[in-house]
């Protein structure tokens, strides 16, 4: 009877479970993941067997990428419509409303602060804006916005986020600017390693 | 849903007509193809656009900065008592002491470089390790001499500036 079978019809594969599997896969990636903050430049933190975990909540963050750009950030939407107005008042800018609110989206930036109301003015228009860094010699503006944010949240924690091939020289700008701000302990990003050094 | 071109063409060729197929019950044929297209699409995204959670974090504490007016109060520490790492671009050289010191170079990756701090550990009391960085040298190592640091025992140490001897050592 198979030979009599029409030979045009065409094999149909049932699609179901394919759709099943790509949506628990998409469940997965959404529950175990958070969002990855937008640098301009990719930072490759270094190794380490340090499991320390950072603190989730009331946390700043200063990333420095491998040529020496340095980043600010911190976690919290609604202190950082404070922060920018307060390291605003000092350097003499002022911001409106819509460039406040645009900041308070913004997880990290490195724009010395001249530049700011124009980074974030273009931040959603689909001009690319050249981020480059906070300035740390002459003026170091790091130095307010360090001192801003802990005036903001006192109980801020500090956690530098820097690309493992950045030379030392800038590593210590921004040690000596926390520790002259009295910051003594803070927390240094680093990516948990299986083969290790340390421990052969 | 999109017609299926298949069976109307063999209902044509039987002569059936469109209320004969009216009252068939008919079974739904969902296309899932543009559906699984829309899965595979946000999972890339979820996959590009996200990372795994928070990356570890290792504590360090570093010397507060005496104010301007105050005396720099700094603990003596004794000569004998110190060991000296000087981080270089690719290598460290260590050794004990401050004056006219003998000088070691040792590989970063060296797993020797624990042996070298855990026994200096045990044979002195109150070792306090000097880390040096000199400009050319990377985070990386950095990280990696603290980390390693964490391990051998040694419970004094601080990163302080080269010394004249030290900056010697830069190529």
């Amino acid at each position: 009877m198979a030979m009599l079978r029409n030979i045009k019809t065409k094999p149909k594969l049932d699609m179901n479970p394919m759709v099943d599997m790509a949506f628990l896969l998409v469940t997965f990636f959404m529950m175990t993941t958070t969002f990855r903050p937008e640098l301009p430049e990719e930072v490759l933190i270094p190794p380490s067997s340090a499991e320390v975990k950072l603190p989730e909540r009331n946390l700043a963050t200063i990333t420095i990428t491998k040529n020496g750009m340095v980043f600010f950030g911190i976690d919290n939407k609604f202190d950082r419509r404070e922060l920018l107005s307060m390291v605003g008042r000092e350097m003499g800018v002022s911001f409106d409303e819509s460039q406040l609110d645009t900041y308070s989206l913004t997880a990290t930036s490195g724009v010395p602060m001249k530049k700011m109301g124009e980074f974030l003015n273009a931040k959603f228009a689909k001009v690319a804006f050249e981020q480059e860094g906070i300035p740390l010699r002459d003026d170091s503006e790091l130095f307010y916005w360090i001192r801003n944010a802990r005036a903001v949240n006192p109980s801020l924690r500090f956690a530098i986020n820097a690309d493992g091939k950045t030379k030392y020289p800038v590593i210590h700008d921004v040690f000596e600017t926390l520790r002259e701000l009295g910051v003594t302990r803070f927390n240094l990003v680093t990516e948990k390693t299986e083969e290790d050094v340390a421990k052969s | 849903m999109l017609p299926n071109l298949e069976e109307l063409e063999v209902d044509r060729i039987h002569g059936r007509d469109d209320d004969a197929r009216k009252k068939v019950k008919r079974e739904v044929n969902v296309d899932m193809n543009p559906m699984v297209d829309l899965a595979f699409l946000l999972l890339t995204f979820f996959m590009l656009a996200t990372t795994f959670s928070k990356p570890q974090a290792m504590e360090i504490l570093v010397p507060a900065k005496a104010k301007d007016n105050a005396e720099v109060k700094e603990t003596p520490v004794k000569e004998s008592k110190t060991m000296s790492l000087v981080l270089k671009e690719n290598e460290i050289v260590w050794y004990r002491g401050i004056t006219e010191p003998e000088t070691f170079e040792i590989d970063y990756r060296e797993s020797a470089l624990l042996e070298i701090l855990a026994e200096a550990n045990a044979n002195t009391d109150g070792l306090v390790v000097l880390i040096k960085p000199l400009s050319s040298n990377e985070y990386e190592d950095l990280v990696l001499v603290l980390d390693v640091l964490s391990y051998s025992g040694v419970e004094r140490y601080s990163l302080i500036e080269p010394s004249e001897f030290d900056l010697e050592m830069e190529e």
